[in-house]
């Protein structure tokens, strides 16, 4: 579909890229509602919990947390730095750091892959233990997405696929990950600080 | 006006034209030509709503005799909830944005297609496999809680899991619909086509996509939340576990109170076309009708607690959702206004089309008052879960968007087929479901008020004196014998459907005289619409004045008055 893109007009690209763009935006603001709806219930079930959290469920430890967020804001910096390296026509730079970013955002799923198999038994029955690995799941199943996502665009981009005024991929990668980086702002505060 | 046209002949001159599919598949199975993907929606929807109309007419078969034993009350719970799911998410929403929607929108916007034709594609086959998962869970035992499925009654059955699997993917089906028909209408409008010059279907169906891009997503996370808590015992509702039930009631109807305007707002689209053609006059209050499209759509992300004033909530949160569910009626009214309006001093054509139409605005009036009088929380503790709530949303949902449905399909069948159904089959059609489903669901209002509760088999002990148990007898029966009529009434359509593919009169482009843009392309249109991207000049609706399209071939510019 992406060489396909090359043969058609300038202005019939901008014309099918501002399509695209559009309706990717609408799509992440409609993945957002879907992070509001779950927050909204973890929210809801709290206020109505005498003590938060339940009895007998411990609070996920937060140092672990902290590095691994350390490291998906991380890979939003060099996700961004790639971008600028494309931009800059830089293409060593460019594959260089999106490597990176892929590899921070394994390095982010396998943190959570780690603090998921030291949490307690006793969060599976309980609704804040509920809350939790709904949330964070979706969010992890999300940051896998993205690091398909960029495999995808780096092969792509290594193909040919894009040239240097073309990449609407890498631009909707870029969107992702960092929307991605969001939303794990708003759920780290949940769990961890607040 | 010259130099104006040419710069906008440019715009137009963008928009190629794409060979047209060959082979079976591509042109009627993996079609991404958007009328071919609502002629699919209308075939499976039409399939669906058969099922969930045998359904119905099982439960008013149960319902002739106070203590029936046709169906166990198991039964009888299975049938109810699998009906009202099919018929809110397998029919009438599939119909309205995937049917119509495929079908009318970009040709009235003057497009080739919509802005994704693979994903429109993709959305219709989600929703084949939805509706067999739903109707699937039969076998493993059907959710027995309605189509609302509250918890811990749905946590009872084995066949939740497959309905929340169908739901949510007829959920993901409406959201990628109605991203695809933002970005549609939003970017690919004809050139000269400004806001204000877009049909009255094209709003509709632009607040409507909105909607379903945005409200759906809350029902995806519902659904997640009940599957999840079925399948794994993840305890989000469950208050023996720290969970609540009452959350599920505010996620839920978070999406479907505004889920419900996804249901009624394009059939609104549909009469506001069929109104100023069959009246061969402008439709008054254009703008009125469009701007309270908006209104309703923003509105309805706020009221849906009206559906749980019996569900525990403090009195300072249910007042302002009193306030405002009344406030609904307003944008609603400024509409039925707009509407009998144009009616007034017209030359009206007492079509099929129109005759729908009058039923629709007569019937969803009803409801509409209705609706009102359920939203005053002292007379909805009254009549909540009663027949009362049956008739309101019957009124809204059948008299509102399945009228409104047959209006669009007798008004577009032309466009669609290239023939025209028979005029005297339809009237027959009108006038037998217009006084079948006013007789089956009218008596349904005091019944309600009478006492009688919703989705139970029996309903002998719920009286304790025999003559008003007798009362409630008859009534009941004179509603399901209605009900038998009202579903055959359903042939007729069927018969004529059929027939206008051999006896039908050939159409034309234009049979109706109509002056949108649909009209000015052959019936059915070719694959690529328009052999020119049309130029759009002024407003749709200006009857008695020139057509205010450039660049579209003379011979089908014409505005024939059948
Ligand atoms: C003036 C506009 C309307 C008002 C004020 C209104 C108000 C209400 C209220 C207060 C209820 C809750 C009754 C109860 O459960 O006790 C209700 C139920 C319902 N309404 Fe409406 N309504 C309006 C229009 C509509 C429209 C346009 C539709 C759909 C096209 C609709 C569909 C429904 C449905 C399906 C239910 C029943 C839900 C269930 O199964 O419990 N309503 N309405
Ligand atoms: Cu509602």
């Amino acid at each position: 579909m992406a060489t396909h893109a090359l043969q058609v007009s300038d202005a019939e690209y901008q014309e099918v890229r501002s399509h695209r763009l559009l309706g990717f935006l609408f799509f992440l603001i409609s993945d957002s509602i879907l992070f509001c709806s779950f927050i909204f219930s973890y929210l809801y079930d709290r206020s109505a919990s005498p003590m938060w959290p339940p009895a007998g469920v411990e609070r996920p430890g937060l140092y672990l947390a902290a590095v691994n967020s350390i490291v998906l804001f991380g890979s939003g910096v060099t996700m961004h730095l790639a971008m600028e390296a494309w931009r800059h026509a830089n293409r060593t730079r460019f594959t260089q750091y999106i490597i990176a970013t892929i590899v921070l955002g394994i390095g982010f799923l396998s943190g959570q892959a780690y603090e998921y198999t030291h949490l307690h038994d006793t969060w599976w029955g309980s609704v804040f233990g509920a809350s939790f690995f709904t949330l964070t799941g979706m969010h992890g199943f999300h940051v896998f997405i993205g690091v398909c996502f960029l495999i995808t665009v780096l092969l792509q981009a290594r193909n040919g696929v894009y040239d240097q005024n073309r990449y609407f991929g890498l631009t909707a990668a870029t969107l992702y990950w960092h929307f991605v980086d969001v939303i794990w702002v708003a759920l780290f505060f949940l769990f961890y600080v607040y | 006006m010259s130099s104006a046209i040419s710069e906008l002949q440019q715009e137009a001159s963008h928009a190629h034209i794409h060979p047209p599919p060959q082979g079976f598949i591509a042109k009627y199975v993996i079609s991404f030509d958007h009328k071919v993907i609502a002629v699919q929606y209308f075939i499976t929807a039409g399939l669906f709503f058969v099922l969930a109309g045998l359904l119905a007419e099982l439960l008013r078969a149960q319902l002739t005799q106070p203590h029936n034993t046709l169906l166990s009350a198991q039964t009888f719970d299975e049938a109810y909830s699998i009906h009202g799911t099919a018929m809110v998410w397998l029919v009438i929403i599939p119909v309205l944005t995937g049917g119509f929607g495929n079908l009318a929108m970009p040709l009235m916007i003057g497009a080739r297609d919509v802005a994704f034709p693979w994903l429109n594609m993709f959305s219709f086959w989600l929703f084949p496999p939805a509706g067999i998962l739903v109707f699937l869970s039969f076998l493993y035992g059907a959710p027995r809680a309605g189509w609302t499925e509250y918890p811990p009654v749905s946590m009872e059955t084995t066949g939740t899991a497959l309905w929340c699997a169908g739901v949510f993917l007829i959920g993901v089906s409406s959201t990628i619909t109605g991203i695809n028909f933002m970005v549609t209408i939003i970017k690919m409008r004809a050139p000269g086509m400004t806001w204000t010059r877009m049909p009255l279907f094209v709003w509709a169906t632009l607040v409507t996509a909105f909607l379903s891009a945005i409200a759906t997503a809350n029902l995806s996370a519902a659904l997640a939340g009940l599957f999840n808590q079925k399948v794994f015992g993840v305890p989000f509702y469950d208050p023996a576990h720290g969970g609540s039930a009452v959350l599920w009631q505010h996620v839920f109807w978070f999406y479907s109170h505004p889920a419900v305007y996804i249901m009624i707002l394009p059939a609104f689209g549909i009469i506001s076309e069929i109104l100023p053609t069959f009246v061969r006059r402008p439709i008054f209050g254009y703008k009125a009708i469009a701007y309270s499209s908006v209104a309703i759509g923003l509105v309805s992300f706020m009221v849906w607690a009206h559906h749980m004033f019996t569900s525990g909530l403090a009195q300072w949160v249910q007042l302002p959702f009193m306030i405002l569910t009344m406030a609904v009626a307003i944008p609603t009214g400024i509409k039925i206004f707009s509407w009998v309006a144009t009616l007034w001093r017209g030359k009206i054509r007492l079509s099929t089309p129109l005759l729908f139409t009058l039923g629709f605005l007569a019937c969803f009036t009803f409801g509409g008052v209705t609706g009102v009088m359920l939203a005053s929380v002292p007379a909805d503790i009254h009549e909540h879960a009663t027949y009362f709530v049956v008739a309101h949303l019957h009124y809204v949902l059948f008299g509102g968007s399945v009228f409104g449905i047959f209006a669009g399909l007798y008004y577009w069948w032309p466009k669609m087929t290239g023939r025209l159904l028979d005029e005297r089959l339809g009237k027959w059609h009108f006038w037998t479901m217009f006084l079948a489903f006013n007789a089956t669901f009218l008596p349904m209002h005091w019944l309600g008020l009478l006492g009688m509760q919703r989705r139970v088999s029996y309903y002998d002990s719920q009286f304790h004196s025999s003559d008003l148990l007798s009362f409630v007898a008859g009534t009941n029966l004179f509603v399901s014998i209605s009900a038998f009529v009202l579903g055959a009434s359903m042939l007729i359509f069927a018969y004529n459907a059929l027939r206008s593919a051999k006896a039908g009169k050939v159409a034309g482009p234009n049979p109706w005289g109509a002056r949108t843009l649909e009209w000015m392309t052959s019936s059915p249109p070719p694959y690529y619409n328009f052999a020119e991207i049309p130029i759009v000049l002024s407003g749709p609706y200006d009857y008695g004045k020139p057509l205010p399209y450039a660049n579209i071939s003379q011979d089908l510019a014409t505005e024939p008055v059948a």
